[in-house]
């Protein structure tokens, strides 16, 4: 009985969620005409005519966009976890004059999000002539402070006794790190996806700082909504369902290592 | 470390008057065409608009109180505060119930919902916005059509009704994270051990002695994590509003965001003031009240767990 409620519960809101991504795939076959009915699930005859002006980049660049996210994504998800998860060791492993202060800097960088800095972000880019590129977003992604401190939790599970060794071994604390870092492979993965989750979905920074030349996927799309209501909305709908694509592969190769990981870490 | 030279720089700026770092922008738009990635223009000296930078007055607290008088910023700041508040508040248990629900499924099964139950988490917050704009919302969408006229009540016009544009966003955000933080839910509810559970069975705790004994203590550093995390996403939230009402705040600004009010103010799009120091010193008028916020949400975690 407890399991068939739980169950119905469990159906209700996966159809929540599912549902209107079945929707918006089937939309991108759609007419305009069919779309504005909202309740209507099937198009009549599955048109093909929004993948090809969208591939034939008849509205937008989308390639040039596409690739354009990718790249900035993935380097900033690469550097932050490469970066944060190397302060992170150093705050877990050892002491040094001013630890506790660097580490409130960071909890401090995580009470403030990145959005309401854009103005003095902004300001500061133009000083550095990166305004413009790829790298004024790459840049401020790589620090982050929520993932000093979800390293600073997994490092301090590291035994010290492995430490310990590589100190009798006489490695240097970069060679130690590269040593730990294999362990730790499924925190790894999971910091790097959630980053790369959060810089791909990002809008307001990336609408700021980059060239309406070489912007990112949302706001190539919201460009494709504009209010002049030009293009047919199954484009959008077509590039919303591509854009979908590398998260959830991304996420659906990771899922397990992150389950590891977040159970491992919530096992204290 | 990074953050702090823009933090500097936004009390800095926030400290100057406005009319002199307009001009700011058009100038670079010119001179910036064509930037290679690595080279970096350290030589700013030579480039004319930041010897202008040289002539900024400072004019005190003047731009604080400016902002402090805005009414329109207030409304941003409360508006923001319903949708964080409403979020938190609707987004933990829905989701705890979830991770309960699903917790009594066997691995793979179980696996597979929470994947589907996350897709809204992992969609661009745009694409969740038209979405919404294109299949929720409106007399015939599915809101309406499935929800609100079978049980018995008038179509709700959910955006262009001022009482209904925040509940909207809200439920944007709740659509959005929910699978997220039922996922963590349930990897702290794996993590239980099971010693907890045998105990409580020979002991034969009733269902709220299992509630304050064992769930909430082992999952309460995780809800606590969700919140931290749904406040300053809520705060920085701004792609969904945006792809929602396209910039402005809607209809008599009550879907008016922090973060859309700030754009709003510096930059073109919005009213176009390019008024830059009031906008930096609107973004520094944020860190108090998120650190206000997460010291309550800390506050409370230790009346909950020092009982």
């Amino acid at each position: 009985m407890r399991k068939l409620i739980s169950f119905s519960i469990l159906t209700g809101s996966v159809i929540v969620c599912l549902y209107p991504f079945l929707w918006m795939f089937l939309s991108s076959f759609k007419t305009n005409r069919e779309i504005y009915q909202p309740t209507l699930l099937f198009p009549e005859n599955f048109e093909i005519d929004s993948y090809q002006s969208l591939f034939s980049e008849q509205y937008l660049s989308f390639y040039s966009f596409f690739s354009n996210s990718l790249f900035i994504s993935g380097l900033q998800a690469l550097f932050a976890t490469l970066i944060t998860s190397a302060a992170a060791f150093v705050f877990a492993k050892y002491s040094f004059r001013g630890k506790s202060f660097l580490f409130g800097v960071a909890i401090l960088v995580i009470l403030i999000p990145k959005q309401a800095m854009a103005v003095p972000l902004f300001d500061w880019m133009l000083w550095l002539g990166l305004q413009g590129t790829s790298w004024s977003l790459i840049f401020p992604g790589i620090a982050s402070g929520l993932g000093i401190v979800f390293f600073t939790q997994v490092f301090r599970k590291i035994p010290n006794e492995l430490l310990e060794l590589a100190k009798v071994e006489g490695f240097s604390i970069p060679r130690t790190f590269f040593l730990i870092l294999p362990l730790v492979a499924p925190s790894l993965i999971t910091y790097g996806l959630l980053h790369f989750i959060l810089s791909w979905q990002e809008h307001l920074l990336p609408l700021l700082l980059l060239d309406d030349e070489n912007t990112t996927l949302p706001i190539a799309l919201s460009k494709l909504r504009d209010s002049s209501h030009r293009i047919p909305e199954s484009v959008g709908m077509a590039a919303a369902t591509i854009s979908l694509f590398p998260v959830v592969i991304l996420f659906a190769v990771c899922f397990r290592k992150m389950k590891t990981a977040l159970v491992h870490l919530s096992l204290s | 470390m990074f953050w702090l030279v823009p933090l500097f720089l936004g009390i800095d700026l926030s400290l100057q008057s406005p009319t002199f770092v307009a001009p700011h922008r058009e100038v670079f738009e010119a001179s910036d065409k064509n930037p290679s990635p690595f080279s970096l223009s350290w030589n700013f000296p030579e480039n004319p608009e930041v010897e202008q930078e040289h002539n900024t007055k400072y004019v005190g607290f003047q731009n604080f109180s400016n902002v402090l008088e805005d009414a329109k910023f207030y409304k941003a700041l409360r508006n923001t505060l319903i949708y964080v508040l409403g979020s938190i508040l609707l987004v933990i248990p829905l989701s705890f119930i979830l991770s309960l629900c699903l917790f009594q499924l066997s691995g793979l099964f179980r696996g597979l919902l929470v994947f589907c139950l996350m897709i809204p988490g992992l969609a661009l917050p745009g694409v969740l916005s038209t979405l919404f704009y294109l299949f929720f919302h409106g007399r015939t969408g599915a809101l309406n059509q499935y929800l609100v006229v079978p049980l018995g009540f008038d179509p709700v016009n959910w955006m262009m009704d001022p009482s209904f544009i925040m509940p909207s966003l809200i439920m944007q955000a709740v659509w959005r994270w929910t699978g997220m933080v039922t996922l963590f839910f349930l990897c702290g509810l794996q993590a239980i051990p099971t010693w907890q559970w045998e105990v409580a069975k020979i002991e034969g705790a009733g269902k709220s002695l299992l509630l304050r004994k064992i769930l909430i203590p082992n999952l309460w550093h995780l809800a606590l994590f969700a919140m931290v995390f749904l406040v300053v996403d809520g705060f920085a939230s701004f792609s969904g509003a945006y792809n929602l009402l396209g910039g402005s705040g809607g209809i008599l600004d009550s879907g008016l965001l922090l973060v859309t009010y700030v754009y709003q103010v510096a930059f073109p799009g919005g009213s176009g003031r390019f008024d830059f120091p009031g906008a930096a010193a609107m973004s520094l008028l944020v860190v108090p009240v998120t650190a206000m916020l997460l010291f309550i949400i800390l506050q409370g975690r230790r009346r909950w767990v020092h009982r």
